[in-house]
């Protein structure tokens, strides 16, 4: 008896030494950012796949079983994620990753989020009151949230804060380095007119001074209307874009419609990682952003 | 009406005429035999042969896609002409279970990944304002080809000539402006013109051409989405139709 309590507490000691931190990602660039912070040190489910909205997504039951196990939950924030989160994490019975606890973190917390709205109406559509949710387009916002990310995994997990540490300079140094690779090759893009399939891409031309003159979709999920389309063909007429852009998830046929009728290229963006074949982690995601906008411009 | 405007909207028109163009024969001999669902689970079965073939990797062939789509289409119609050759007195409810099951399969399938929402949406409400060329001649070249094989086979008592055609037409349609306005084209002319005993098709055509043509002007002039206008639009001309002849 003694010696299968020993064996037992054993093998609890030593899975305890291994454990991994159970991380719940809504969307794969978190699961990838966290990748880069924490190594093996963490167990890694996403919520969402890279084709699918994550404004809409179901509540499925492994998905609740995931939320039950994890120590940690890592979204965007900034309601991106409210028809879905709250019910699951409601769901799990999990306190330890309920709003506003150690286990819950928000990535639009510590980054600067554009079009906060002045005035907010549900009418004009999937409209953030904290504004628009899709920080992951902007390399410059994992630098933050890097940061923050490193400092929880060691709050939760203080036997391998070294560890963290270590990782996050490493990845912040090597990331700057890539920014200003990036920066240098799209020298080109700055200043460009382009339009989007839906507004989904604020961080992306604010960093890169793409000049957005018009939505395809003003209201995302939303068949526009003939009235809108005809604005839209007019503002091209006045203003003539180079490219459309849309995110991999998205239907290709409004951008197709419009790229065949402005004679203008259609730029699928794979939007996060796992978005297109080369965007396989972050490095790979802003790597294939920047070759399919230059390609764009030809 | 500006240019630009009767640019967007006349390759739309010209795709409500071509679903027109097959819908409305065969929306008046889906209502005599009282299978009026029979369309959407036909659709239902062809999308899932589209969702298949997106699981299997192919959506950049674009034609074989299409292959994949009109055979599951002809083998939905196979299934609903067996119903009706064998359970003809249940065979509504048959149909409704296919759609039902179509239907439910195509979300299980698409679970696990994929642009599941955007698939049924587009599917539902349709695209009718993005349609192009390349799909506007294909439509009309399969349309004439089926109203051809139709006008020489229509006395034909084989339940499966008639499924089948149909079943072509609505894979195309589904395809071009969505399930909404092929079920609003197949019955809606058909049921307004249902008393009538003469010029009963030009005058079915004459209410599915002014419901298009309504419903886009009117997506224009007060910023509506233009499948749903359309839809009510046709739906409002064919009651007011129905109405007029009832009062002569």
């Amino acid at each position: 008896m003694k010696k299968i309590v020993y064996a037992i507490s054993l093998l609890l000691l030593s899975s305890q030494a291994h454990a991994a931190l159970n991380v719940l990602a809504c969307e794969p660039e978190w699961a990838a950012l966290t990748q880069e912070l924490a190594g093996d040190k963490v167990s890694l489910y996403t919520a969402t796949g890279a084709l699918q909205d994550p404004h809409r997504i179901e509540a499925r039951p492994s998905l609740i079983a995931k939320a039950r196990r994890a120590n940690l939950v890592v979204c965007t924030g900034a309601e991106l994620e409210v028809a879905w989160l709250p019910v699951v994490l409601r769901e799990s019975g999990n306190n330890r990753i309920l709003p506003g606890g150690d286990g819950y973190f928000e990535a639009a917390h510590f980054v600067t989020m554009l079009e906060v709205p002045a005035r907010l109406d549900r009418g004009d559509g999937d409209v953030h009151a904290q504004g628009n949710p899709h920080i992951q387009t902007d390399p410059r916002n994992f630098l933050p949230v890097a940061t923050a990310l490193s400092q929880r995994l060691a709050q939760l997990d203080p036997g391998n804060a070294v560890h963290y540490q270590q990782r996050l300079a490493a990845f912040n140094q090597k990331w700057r380095a890539a920014i200003s690779d990036w920066e240098q090759q799209a020298a080109p893009l700055k200043g460009v007119a382009v339009m989007v399939q839906h507004k989904g891409f604020p961080y992306l031309s604010n960093w890169l001074g793409l000049n957005e003159i018009v939505a395809l979709e003003p209201k995302p999920g939303m068949e526009p209307s003939a009235a809108h389309l005809a604005q839209v063909l007019n503002a091209l007429q006045h203003r003539p874009v180079r490219m459309v852009l849309r995110a991999a998830y998205q239907n290709s046929r409004p951008s197709e419609w419009i790229a065949e009728r402005a004679h203008i290229a259609a730029v699928e963006l794979p939007y996060t990682v796992g978005g297109s074949e080369r965007a396989k982690d972050l490095y790979g995601l802003f790597d294939d952003t920047m070759a399919r906008l230059l390609a764009g411009l030809k | 009406m500006n240019v630009l405007e009767f640019d967007i909207l006349l390759p739309a028109f010209i795709a409500g005429l071509l679903v027109l163009a097959t819908h409305i024969p065969f929306g008046i001999r889906v209502l005599q035999r009282g299978v009026i669902f029979a369309d959407l689970a036909v659709a239902q079965i062809a999308g899932l042969g589209v969702v298949i073939a997106g699981l299997l990797d192919l959506t950049d062939k674009p034609l074989l896609v299409q292959l994949i789509a009109a055979s599951s289409a002809l083998c939905g119609a196979a299934l609903l002409a067996w119903i009706e050759r064998n359970a003809a007195e249940v065979k509504e409810a048959y149909i409704g279970l296919t759609f039902v099951l179509a239907a439910s399969l195509g979300i299980l399938l698409m679970s696990r990944d994929a642009h599941a929402d955007e698939h049924l949406k587009d599917l539902l409400v349709g695209q009718i304002l993005w349609v192009n060329n390349t799909q506007l001649i294909g439509t009309a070249v399969l349309s004439a080809v089926l109203l051809f094989v139709w006008r020489r086979l229509q006395n034909s008592q084989n339940h499966f000539v008639f499924y089948a055609l149909f079943a072509l037409a609505i894979t195309a349609s589904v395809q071009l402006v969505g399930i909404y306005l092929v079920f609003a084209s197949l019955i809606v002319p058909a049921l307004a013109t249902y008393k009538l005993q003469q010029y009963r098709v030009a005058f079915a055509f004459g209410i599915g051409i002014a419901g298009y043509a309504c419903g886009l002007l009117l997506s224009v002039w007060i910023d509506l989405p233009a499948g749903v206008a359309i839809v009510w639009a046709m739906a409002l001309i064919g009651l007011l139709s129905a109405l007029l002849k009832r009062t002569d």
